[in-house]
């Protein structure tokens, strides 16, 4: 009869928890009993008592103890490793330091990056669905061939997608109609909201963290609006405010607040404080029956969940082929859609204008693709800089453990054996190192948030995903950096070793020689990257941009009656003593809301229309912001409603020479897309050219000056929205006083919202601003670790070099040359690094500077520059310890032999 | 006299091993105690106390064959040691001289 076996994982849990020595025994009582109780009771009976009777063997003085008590595995070796690894680290502690100091050198400039560049590569990844999330992106053609590509699309493109295509799972609705005074009607304080607008979908579409009330019905009724936390605490100063009531000032009928959320995370591209319904607006008859025609407008962003199988491309020329079919579109037009990827807002929106919005309404700030990848490169080099680092020295200081390695192999170590000895110690080098700069990046976080203008937390900002990457990529450059070591210190034969034989390593050095010319080569770049950078900003700051950016308060005109009564305000702002000019425009120059565009030609002219900017602005507009005249005159006073200025490119573009020419203008944008000025498409607006300015860089330097067309205060175009003070430098925030003071007079819903112009201009540049800091300080960082590896390989040469040295001293030999001799090698290769950094900078400068429309060019000193700067960092470290080895006493070196 | 004091299950069981004289193994010895005594004996606290009378030298083993029944696990015999029966011999004399001192009249009272 074939015996019943008992279960094997229960004696397998016997062996793992039984005193060795005792298991056999144990083990056989066990069987014997467990045999006669399979025949006595049956095997399941018989595996019960097994189970029990193996539980109660669970009890002291049977329980083995704890496992390094055993007799040595082949894992136990690690344990020696360690041990090893420790004691050679602690050995030499000059070299460990520079190690472990590199190391977290670099790891402390990756990881801070590497945060920034996470958080900017996860924009809106926090919603459910995000990855079947789409932005709908109209481009169109219109007959003049002129194309457009802008984020947003119609009202009726999103009601009916639902329906029409199967693949849409819903859609949303958001529109950014302008700005207005949100308001407690029982305690107003003003303060300017950008109004939100969208469907009652559009909180289920995306997973905005609601803190009270329902998203699902939210802003399904009429009247009824969503705040945000921070909101809430501005206007009623507590967060609990469902149900009560706000207002618009400009509307007539309060919003009911049906729900409060969370705050928006620092990645996202959604900035609201408030969403009002929709169905607010639908009560209004026009905008119902303007909106139900709405096919191909672009006066909505439309967000689309599709479903998990659909194709986003074919989805989009289902979505073309629906709008084809319903809109009524003018001869000649090209329309299509596209789908953006949620995901790709933030950073792919090149060419891709922000539309469905007021022009007084923000951009959704972007980020800058190039950026991104110079920043993860840069972090990534760093990183290798380290690594290769910890390779030379360890591999220029294999002799001294030659006779270690011998003796290791004579007693039996395999070849495994010492491969993963150094890789534990180059493990126990990076590990540290890493924990270290851990400590640091929390010491550092404070100060770079301030500087990237974010919020990070050590852990919170970044998910777990982003520090076991980190940890992953940290672990694998130690062991790629010990890793090459490793291999080369396994591979000589223990024989050699042990007799004392030099170990001839020729090929070795030449691959040190590569790495250390690597690191200086990726130095000299960035320190190159980082001049040109500074020079460019500098530049952009400080070129002449043809008008006086200082000192100049900008005030928003954001109550109706500001506009109205601006003589009145003016008289009064120029009475201020600390007030030089006042001017009223509806645009500044350096302006950060968009500029309205206007199509025009000559009178009488034969040509197409062409486009330009406009800006309306008043007879002290020239005298305020310092814009100087080249012909013709000034605005002068209310009968100038039908002159213009032009500025010099406008001239250029029309063809006009001299005053006195009339201009036709037929159509404005003041989004994207033009329209007639007037309601009768036949009829355009059209005034004398009065006077041609210089040019002035009224958009930032990045653009080229296009044409400007200077209308009077009093357009068909577009009113003024700003007065611009021109103050004296004594005694700012009096004068600000006094000039609130007098708005407030004027209305008294006034929120008073200013700038000062030049710092609104410094904006444009501020990422240039950051990037040239961070990369100033990761050049630092990446020529500092260069140089730690520098002065511990021209140490360790040094040192193998002493006797060579005392010799040639007995002999004669001066200072200076024994110096020359132990530089000459390491300045070589810098040398060699210089060359081929150069062309590569210059090429990375040249291609970035195009971005700008006004640049530096690249002045061929900075080369010299950096060459000099990296050769002389690099001569320092090494000469510091030439001197020190050549001015030893040769007597002592050579009396040992 | 301390060392050699024996608690009770410890007793029985070096007095199973004794009269087991040289066949006394694991589940030999539990089924003698079984058997006689009728007290269920677990395997994890006879092994525990014949080590532990083993490590106070009251008791020697000695490994067995290895045997078809045990599936090739050898048996591990025991013994009484001299000092063991001193042991035993202390804990009888001990008894006895209580049971003497007892008077007769508690005995009577059942």
């Amino acid at each position: 009869m074939r015996r019943a076996d008992p279960p094997r994982f229960i004696l397998r849990f016997l062996k793992w928890f039984c005193r060795p020595d005792y298991h056999i025994h144990i083990e056989g009582d066990l069987l014997e009993i467990y045999d006669r109780r399979v025949e006595d009771l049956g095997r399941s009976q018989a595996n019960l008592r097994l189970y029990k009777d193996v539980i109660l063997l669970c009890r002291p003085g049977i329980l083995r103890s704890a496992r390094f008590d055993q007799p040595l595995t082949i894992n136990g070796m690690f344990k020696s490793y360690f041990v090893i690894g420790w004691r050679s680290l602690w050995k030499s502690k000059l070299y460990s330091t520079l190690n472990v100091l590199g190391l977290t050198f670099g790891m402390t400039c990756f990881l801070l990056i590497g945060i920034y560049v996470y958080d900017e590569l996860n924009f809106d990844t926090h919603h459910k669905d995000g990855d079947r999330i789409y932005r709908v992106i109209t481009n169109e053609k219109n007959p003049n061939n002129e194309a457009t590509t802008v984020a947003a699309a119609g009202y009726m493109l999103a009601e009916e997608a639902t329906q029409a295509l199967p693949e849409v799972e819903m859609t949303a609705r958001m529109q950014r109609s302008g700005r207005g005074n949100l308001i407690d009607p029982e305690n107003p304080v003003h303060v300017q909201e950008t109004i939100t607008i969208a469907d009652e979908n559009f909180l289920q579409l995306f997973d905005f963290p609601v803190l009270e009330g329902d998203k699902r019905t939210a802003l399904a009724e009429p009247n009824t609006i969503v705040i945000t936390e921070d909101l809430a605490v501005r206007i009623f100063a507590r967060k609990d405010v469902i149900n009560k009531n706000v207002q618009f000032e400009h509307m007539e009928t309060p919003l009911k607040i049906t729900a409060v959320l969370k705050n928006h995370p620092q990645n996202s591209s959604f900035s609201f404080t408030s969403v009002m319904s929709i169905a607010t607006l639908l009560n209004d008859e026009n905008f119902k029956r303007d909106a139900q025609s709405d096919w191909a407008s672009t006066s909505f962003t439309v967000y689309t969940l599709l479903r998990p199988d659909a194709n986003p491309d074919s989805v989009s020329r289902k979505i073309t082929r629906l709008v084809h079919g319903n809109a009524t579109l003018e001869p000649g037009t090209m329309l299509s859609h596209s789908m953006q990827p949620l995901k790709d807002i933030h950073l792919k929106s090149a060419g891709i204008a922000d539309g469905a919005r007021n022009s007084n309404v923000d951009n959704i700030p972007q980020g800058n693709p190039v950026y991104i990848t110079v920043f993860s490169f840069t972090a990534i080099f760093v990183l290798l800089i380290a690594g290769i680092n910890y390779t030379n020295l360890t591999t220029a200081r294999a002799s001294s453990r030659l006779k270690e390695i011998g003796v290791r192999k004579a007693i039996g170590a395999v070849r495994g054996n010492l491969v993963k000895q150094f890789l534990i110690e180059s493990l126990i080098t990076t590990v540290i190192a890493f924990f270290i700069s851990v400590l640091i990046v929390a010491l550092l976080l404070p100060v770079f948030n301030d500087f990237v203008d974010k919020k990070f937390e050590l852990f919170t900002s970044v998910g777990f995903v982003f520090w076991a990457a980190a940890v992953a990529l940290i672990i694998a450059i130690g062991l790629l950096s010990g890793g090459y070591a490793a291999i080369l210190l396994s591979r000589f034969n223990p024989v050699s070793l042990l007799k004392g034989l030099k170990v001839k390593s020729g090929g070795d050095f030449s691959v040190r020689k590569a790495l250390v010319v690597l690191q200086f080569t990726i130095s000299t770049i960035m320190i190159i990257g980082t001049i040109v950078l500074f020079m460019q900003v500098r530049f952009l700051n400080d070129s002449e941009l043809g008008f006086d950016k200082n000192l100049m308060v900008v005030i928003d005109v954001n109550v109706a009656k500001a506009r109205s009564n601006f003589e009145w305000v003016k008289n009064e702002m120029s009475k201020v003593s600390a007030v030089k000019h006042v001017s009223a425009t509806s645009r500044v120059p350096g302006e950060w809301k968009s500029i309205p565009r206007i199509k025009l030609k000559t009178e009488g002219s034969t040509r197409e229309l062409q486009m330009a900017y406009t800006i309306a602005a008043d007879k002290d507009f020239l005298g305020t912001y310092e814009i100087e005249l080249l012909k013709g005159r000034n605005f002068q006073n209310d009968s100038d409603t039908m002159s213009v200025i032009i500025n010099e490119a406008a001239a250029k573009m029309l063809g006009i020479t001299d005053v006195s020419n009339e201009v036709m203008i037929p159509q404005v944008a003041r989004n994207q897309f033009f329209t007639p000025i007037y309601d009768d498409a036949n009829t355009s607006f059209n005034p004398r050219v009065v006077g041609i300015v210089k040019d002035f860089h009224f958009q930032s330097l990045r653009a080229k000056i296009e044409p400007l067309i200077l209308t009077y205060h009093s357009n068909p175009i577009f009113p003024i929205d700003y007065y611009s003070v021109k103050i004296y430098p004594q005694n700012i925030q009096p004068t600000l006083d006094k000039l609130k003071a007098i708005m407030l007079l004027n209305d008294e819903r006034e929120p008073f919202e200013y700038h000062f112009l030049d710092d609104q201009l410094a904006l444009f540049y501020i990422e240039d601003q950051r990037s040239q800091t961070i990369l100033g300080w990761v050049a630092i960082a990446s020529v500092v670790i260069a140089c730690l590896g520098l002065f511990g390989l021209a140490t360790y040469s040094a040192e193998q070099r002493l006797k060579e040295i005392g010799m040639r001293k007995v002999l004669g030999a001066n200072l200076l040359s024994i110096i020359a001799l132990l530089s000459k090698d390491f300045v070589k290769l810098v040398l060699i690094a210089c060359c081929i950094a150069f062309p590569v900078a210059w090429l990375g400068a040249t291609l970035w500077l195009q971005e700008y429309a006004y640049h530096i060019n690249i002045e061929w000193w900075v080369f010299p520059l950096a060459g000099i700067i990296a050769t002389g960092i690099a001569l320092l470290t090494v000469s510091y310890q030439a001197i020190k080895a050549a001015v030893v006493n040769p007597v002592k070196i050579l009396r040992s032999e | 006299m301390k060392g050699i004091q024996l608690g009770e299950f410890e007793e029985i069981v070096l007095l199973t091993v004794g009269v087991l004289h040289g066949t006394a193994y694991g589940v030999a010895i539990k089924d003698e105690i079984e058997q006689r005594l009728h007290r269920e004996v677990a395997i994890g606290a006879l092994q525990v106390t014949l080590r532990r009378l083993e490590s106070k030298g009251f008791l020697k083993s000695k490994q067995g064959d290895t045997n078809e029944t045990r599936r090739g696990r050898p048996k591990l015999f025991f013994e009484v040691t001299a000092y063991g029966k001193k042991a035993l011999e202390y804990s009888k004399e001990s008894r006895d001289e209580l049971w003497k001192a007892l008077p007769k009249l508690v005995l009577k009272l059942k």
